[in-house]
């Protein structure tokens, strides 16, 4: 018997290859024309609520993963379904590197598997540039109480374009409302530096720089410093804030002369050669959770975290300080950050949005419990489960005050926010200087070139819109 | 029986369609229709999740679109390609990336060698031993990247204190310039040289045992019997093995995002984090592609220059 000699390649016609790959190329170019007719700004939610579903309904949030996102479901599950008996709330949760990620990928995509994005307050210009999440002026006209509110918290969770003189445009549209308000507090050692917390943030580098010299493996100071999300950003726009600068003038877009003039450069001094030194070995890339192990671990004299991440602190599972809570709050106290040539603190905090690729059915739900979560009674509640409200009567409430020994600091500190630049670029802005005051906490740049670097690759993302090709390098 | 004379042909599809079908096949299903149904699953798939993505890649790379933003894709022509390689951000990310891949592919090839060839010499527990060595391979990036994290912390890290216990003083293993790289080359280095060892191990047991015996009745020294026999023999396969780590290693992501975030500043940042920075931190989907496939064309032309070698070398 004979065998073959080889087995032959099938052959496919050259004319056929050309013809596919064409098909394939053209398959290509129409998918991605799909999107030609996208809308550039964000579609509007009704005035009113629409009739709501009785049918069984999962409400999803996405968030990042930190306290007050677990506090929320639960306590949702707990309050909102004695309204809605049918509605189960869901907080999905991912690392906060990944936050900005997770949710613009989807509204990417045009399907999302959330129906409450809670952004950040600086994600809001990239969201309505690009259509993500819906204009809610007339519902919150004809359904939120604005007036309870402190104008600046409504128009930073929620307002677009940015509110730049830190006061609310009335006439602006509103595309959130508040869902977390926060800020920083510091965070301090009453049994080390004494009950009396500073005064002034020079004050507070001397008192820090004494409180290590006097205790050898105590730090003096502990912030954030790492280069992912908006860590090391934040620790220099606060300084910067504290020292006069600003971060740009945001009517001429300008960037470039304003970040880094004397202010800024002085700011950039002062928390490289000052407050650097005073910080432990490797604390370069310290974010929430290291910052609160120092503290909780009693390796720092002096603080500074997210008042919405400080609920650890008390936890004496998690803390050397003390086995009680009472025990440990002997030892730490908290307090607003002290002043110097102004008194600013950097606004926290995230909004709650409707997500436009969400259901109809889902949208109406979503409504609904902005309004009921916007209730005075519902944000006293929203108080004592551990979440920091934004109406001013809860804020004020003894429900809140009492809550928790840094909740009165947030009180204190409302009337001192600053926020960042609210625009669509924003990402690229953190980064870049983000990855920048890192490197100069870090050894990497001299201060001064970082700042200039900054407002230099800054600039150059605000005035790239024209420019053809290259965009985002 | 069928007549053998047209298995035989040099021309297997034609012969193929004149064949009958057999007993209760359609008479219009040839034996050429029969195989391009067969194969049609796995070309459709292979069309659908690799060259489909890879055209359209190509096709945005010479637009300004933004997967966020929608909106017309304007072409740019190659002015993505232009600005991508006129960057100094861009050709800072390359020279972190190549020292990153010589540094760390020079190593492992040093050590996963070294190591084959001494449990190559064992005779006793060699499997056991292959198998504890390739433990790390087995890991997630991820998983690897994050217990290294805590072992190189500063502060609370395994290494630091033992550092502590020797006398030695406190290194900043991620957060200083001049050891954060070197860390991700360890780090990198502890998962994958069981890798290199794996094939150079493959390679010297490969090796005929009579060579060694000629060599032994020739009163040949250990170093000459290496050099002249072990070396040569075992070179080609891990040069081979040599690339394939350097295209894994050139393409590292998951390591600098758990370890360093790129950081201190952006000293760790290696092209494909730069390239999900571009992709993602504003979702510049055109630059992001150019830049992908610009990456691909790297790795396409070296890897040809090295095979050309292999082959070279090969004939010799």
């Amino acid at each position: 018997m004979r065998y073959p000699k080889r087995i032959g390649r099938l052959s496919v016609p050259r004319r056929t290859a050309h013809l596919a790959t064409a098909a394939l190329l053209v398959a290509a170019m129409a998918a991605c024309g799909q999107d030609d007719g996208a809308n550039s700004s964000a579609p509007k939610a009704p005035a009113t609520i629409p009739e709501l579903t009785k049918d069984p309904l999962t409400l999803s949030f996405i968030w990042f993963d930190w306290p007050p996102a677990h506090a929320l479901e639960t306590f949702a599950n707990a309050e909102y379904t004695k309204e809605r008996p049918n509605v189960t709330i869901k907080v999905n949760t991912v690392p906060n590197a990944n936050w900005h990620d997770a949710m613009f990928t989807q509204f990417a995509a045009h399907k999302t598997d959330f129906d409450i994005p809670v952004l950040d307050s600086q994600h809001i210009g990239e969201a309505v540039t690009n259509g993500n999440i819906l204009d809610i002026t007339d519902f919150v006209k004809k359904n939120i109480d604005v007036k309870a509110y402190n104008p600046y918290l409504l128009a930073a969770y929620g307002q677009f374009p940015q509110a730049e003189t830190g006061k609310r445009d009335e006439n602006a549209s509103l595309y959130g409302l508040p869902l977390l308000g926060d800020t920083w507090t510091m965070i301090y050692r009453k049994d080390l530096i004494g009950d009396t917390p500073p005064k002034t943030w020079d004050e507070m580098i001397s008192v820090a720089e004494k409180c290590q010299a006097d205790n050898p493996g105590v730090s003096g100071l502990a912030f954030h410093q790492a280069n992912g999300s908006d860590a090391a950003a934040v620790t220099y726009n606060t300084v910067n804030g504290l020292y006069g600068g600003n971060l740009w003038d945001a009517k001429a877009r300008k960037i470039e002369g304003v970040i880094n003039d004397a202010a800024g450069q002085e700011a950039m001094d002062i928390l490289v050669n000052k407050m650097k030194p005073l910080t432990a070995k490797g604390s370069g890339n310290w974010f929430i959770d290291e910052v609160n192990a120092a503290v909780a671990q009693g390796k720092a004299c002096i603080a500074f975290n997210w008042i919405a991440a400080s609920g650890a602190l008390l936890d004496p599972k998690q803390s050397t300080l003390g086995s009680t809570k009472e025990e440990i709050l002997d030892k730490l106290g908290f307090a607003p950050l002290p002043s110097q040539k102004t008194n600013l603190v950097p606004l926290g905090g995230m909004g709650m949005h409707v997500s436009a690729y969400s259901s109809k059915e889902k949208q109406a739900e979503a409504l609904n419990f902005m309004k009921w979560f916007e209730q005075a009674d519902i944000q006293k509640k929203w108080a004592a489960a551990g979440g920091v409200p934004a109406r001013t009567d809860a804020l004020e409430s003894p429900e809140f005050l009492n809550a928790g020994p840094f909740n009165k600091v947030y009180t204190e500190s409302v009337p001192r926010m600053r926020d960042m630049w609210n625009v669509p670029e924003y990402a690229r802005l953190i980064d870049i200087e983000n990855t920048n005051v890192n490197a100069a906490l870090n050894g990497a740049k001299a201060p001064k070139d970082a700042l200039n670097d900054i407002a230099k690759e800054q600039q150059s993302v605000l005035d790239s819109s024209g420019r053809k090709g290259g965009g985002g390098l | 029986m069928s007549d053998p004379v047209s298995l035989t042909t040099d021309r297997p599809g034609q012969v193929a369609s004149t064949t009958p079908p057999a007993p209760g096949r359609s008479r219009h299903l040839s034996d050429r229709w029969l195989a391009v149904l067969f194969i049609s699953p796995a070309l459709l798939l292979l069309l659908a999740m690799s060259v489909f993505p890879l055209l359209w890649a190509l096709y945005l790379s010479f637009t300004d679109y933004s997967a966020t933003r929608g909106g017309p894709a304007t072409f740019v022509w190659f002015g993505n390609y232009t600005a991508i390689l006129a960057s100094a951000q861009v050709h800072l990310r390359a020279l972190t990336t190549l020292i990153y891949v010589v540094g760390a592919v020079a190593l492992q090839t040093v050590l996963g060698f070294s190591i084959a060839y001494l449990i190559s010499r064992r005779t006793h527990g060699r499997g056991l031993l292959t198998t504890l060595f390739l433990v790390p391979m087995m890991l997630s990036p991820v998983v690897v990247g994050l217990f290294w994290r805590f072992m190189l912390d500063a502060q609370f890290g395994v290494i630091n204190s033992m550092l502590g216990s020797l006398g030695l003083g406190q290194v900043e293993w991620l957060t200083r310039q001049q050891t954060a790289l070197f860390s991700l080359i360890v780090v990198d280095t502890w998962q994958w040289t069981p890798f290199i060892m794996l094939i150079a191990l493959a390679g010297l047991t490969a090796v005929p045992k009579y060579l060694y015996e000629a060599a032994s009745i020739d009163r040949a020294s250990e170093w000459f019997r290496f050099r002249t026999i072990t070396l040569p023999l075992v070179w080609p396969l891990l040069l081979i093995a040599v690339l394939f780590r350097a295209i894994e290693a050139f393409r590292l992501f998951d390591l600098v995002y758990i370890l360093t975030s790129g950081g201190p500043g952006v000293s760790t940042e290696t092209l494909s984090f730069h390239v999900y920075k571009v992709a993602f931190l504003g979702f510049n989907t055109g630059t992001a592609s150019a830049y992908g496939i610009l990456m691909v064309l790297i790795v396409i032309v070296l890897t040809q220059l090295y095979l050309r070698y292999l082959n070279k070398l090969k004939e010799d």
